[in-house]
């Protein structure tokens, strides 16, 4: 597994923030989160929480791609972005909460709208790749991205209640069009606040699991949630051979 | 013979989650789905329109992707197990 490189020390200061946490991962575990280069892809209903959580977590760079504005609509459930942003870039909304929520990692914040053009500059050298996308396009653009530059690539998706998460490690696991080969319809999609939350930070959960090298990843796996029923479910998947995506790389160990 | 069929998120609210089914030997992948929505309006509604799957349906043998054009081509086995579950887009 690729590691985030030779870790950096940690300030008191910064021994003090991730106190309890390094109770968990040790200090070691902590320096590799401070050496951890993660790109998110989106910074709206699963961005929120995504950039949030590994930002308090002390993910040493966190860059985040969006190209929208912040309108009144995105506030139920894009909690990042508050009624006083209203009409504001939401990278810069973005990167002020997140400084003020953490001011000893670095924010980066890219205010482009993510396609085949720029995906794999903007990715390139990351270690984890987050898809915080509302859209199947631009999550194909990410997966090729992804198994381009052999860094491992964090799905998720939400619809009113259902949501679903999916890790790919490119050349190992199932990638996102091995399971989905066609995008399904686009629609203004129904969403609540909570379900991203819950989702998002499933995927955070899975980034700092990969970072530390700790735990089963959801690899081979994706995981359902139905807030309606409060069930989880992990669906087994494989590889598909002919997979246009990622059919012709081979297994790396 | 028999195949089992689960069905997750959505399609579970109509469908159940999982059921056992004895289907004819040579029954395809979306011959399964059309018996398991006869006489139910609502599953046949979630997983068809017209006599065709909906496109974004996501059909699964034994853990295995099956894309929509080939569910009537995909002959099942005894002791198969299909999934089937609508994907989400949104973020």
């Amino acid at each position: 597994m690729k590691r985030a490189g030779k870790p950096g020390d940690l300030s008191e200061r910064e021994r003090q923030r991730y106190h309890r946490q390094i109770l968990l991962f040790g200090t070691e575990g902590q320096e590799r989160l401070k050496k951890a280069r993660v790109f998110i892809a989106g910074a709206g209903g699963l961005g929120s929480p995504l950039a949030m959580y590994l930002a308090v977590a002390g993910i040493g760079k966190i860059t985040l791609a969006d190209h929208d504005s912040v309108e009144l609509s995105n506030l139920n459930r894009q909690v990042l972005h508050w009624d006083t942003d209203v009409g504001r870039p939401k990278t810069g909304s973005a990167e002020e909460k997140l400084r003020a929520m953490n001011p000893d990692i670095t924010i980066r914040a890219i205010d482009r709208t993510i396609d085949g053009s720029n995906v794999a500059t903007v990715t390139k050298g990351q270690d984890v790749i987050v898809d915080a996308m509302d859209n199947f396009p631009t999550r194909y653009d990410l997966n090729q991205a992804a198994i381009r530059h052999r860094i491992p690539f964090i799905h998720g998706a939400i619809r009113g209640f259902d949501g679903q998460v999916m890790t790919v490690i490119p050349g190992q696991t199932a990638c996102l069009r091995c399971i989905f080969p066609t995008a399904p319809p686009k629609e203004q999609f129904p969403a609540i606040g909570v379900t991203a939350g819950i989702v998002g930070l499933i995927q955070a959960n899975e980034v700092i699991k990969y970072l530390l090298g700790t735990g089963e990843l959801l690899e081979n796996r994706l995981l359902i949630w139905d807030g309606l029923r409060s069930t989880l479910d992990t669906i087994d998947v494989t590889r598909n051979p002919r997979c246009p995506d990622c059919g012709e790389m081979e297994e790396r160990t | 013979m028999k195949v089992r069929l689960k069905a997750f998120a959505r399609f579970r609210e109509v469908m159940g989650s999982e059921q056992d089914l004895e289907v004819p030997e040579g029954t395809s992948l979306k011959g399964v789905l059309v018996l398991a929505a006869e006489g139910s309006d609502k599953a046949r509604e979630a997983l068809f329109s017209g006599d065709d799957l909906k496109e974004y349906v996501v059909l699964m043998r034994n853990r295995k992707r099956v894309v929509r054009a080939d569910a009537d081509r995909e002959i099942l086995s005894d002791g198969d197990e299909v999934a089937v579950f609508p994907p989400v887009a949104g973020g």
